[in-house]
């Protein structure tokens, strides 16, 4: 699995509000705005332009249910999206290994 | 597999006054995290870590609080809460360093935790962090094959 980080699917996800329509879609395995703005503390209209958002980047599927439209969360795309998260122990390292480098390099320093 | 925290843990050959000072200090944080600071390492003390140049579009500022500083064996602080809000346990991570003599050196273990909560926010800075990093490129570790030599060479 690629993990290139993709600055958009983070913009995406990096929203509150639009995490909390993934795990209600999740749960609900499919939603439509009306239904997500019930459960969520904002309106329709917000509830939809959220799920445009998450549309945009692939992170939600949709489909027309009767006069709404029906979405459902790609798990392809979210497991990537969550492995992403592992990028960022990997950043923990690279800061690590610098902080080993400098203070190795201060200790010889002391010696010399 | 637990999102919840990240736990690493490194042998460095300094006293570990030495790797307390380097964790610690402004001007090694300035280094090892290329982030400018000006947070005093005491307890209580808050400031901002500036990725990138201040006042361009490319910066991103990050609020950090340390929590406890026992040198030398001790430094702990919470960042990425909001401007103005008082770190807590569901708006920040919290990122410990404890630091253990071995023999000549210091044994390094290092935790941060509160993904669950704020995980997704805190990607976006590191994504941050590794745009502005590109002077660093020496050290700074792509992702990809050398991320992958160094993970399965822990």
């Amino acid at each position: 699995m690629s993990v290139a980080i993709d600055d958009e699917l983070w913009s995406a996800i990096g929203d509150p509000t639009r995490r909390r329509m993934l795990d209600l879609l999740l749960i609900d395995g499919a939603g439509t705005a009306t239904s997500l703005s019930e459960q969520l503390p904002v309106t329709r209209q917000a509830v939809a332009k959220h799920l445009g958002v998450l549309d945009r980047v692939g992170l939600v599927h949709v489909s027309p249910a009767g006069r709404e439209m029906r979405y459902r969360v790609d798990d392809a795309q979210l497991a990537r999206a969550v492995a992403q998260l592992s990028a960022v122990g990997e950043t923990w390292d690279a800061r690590l290994r610098r902080i080993k480098q400098i203070a190795e390099a201060i200790e010889r320093g002391k010696k010399n | 597999m637990e999102y919840g925290s990240i736990e690493r843990e490194i042998h460095v050959d300094a006293a570990p006054e030495v790797v307390f000072e380097v964790i610690s200090s402004p001007v090694h944080i300035r280094q090892w995290w290329t982030a400018e600071t000006e947070i005093e390492p005491t307890a209580g003390a808050t400031g901002e870590l500036v990725f990138g140049e201040r006042g361009t579009p490319e910066a991103h500022i990050a609020q950090i609080t340390v929590v406890e500083a026992q040198s030398p064996r001790l430094f702990s602080f919470r960042w990425v809460h909001s401007p103005g809000e008082v770190a807590t346990a569901t708006n920040s991570l919290l990122v410990t360093f404890e630091l253990t003599p071995a023999g000549a050196g210091t044994a390094v273990r290092m935790t941060e935790v509160g993904f669950r909560e704020v995980g997704w926010e805190v990607a976006v800075l590191e994504e941050a962090y590794r745009e502005h990093s590109t002077g660093w490129d020496y050290f700074v570790p792509r992702i990809g094959e050398y991320t992958k030599q160094l993970v399965s060479s822990r």
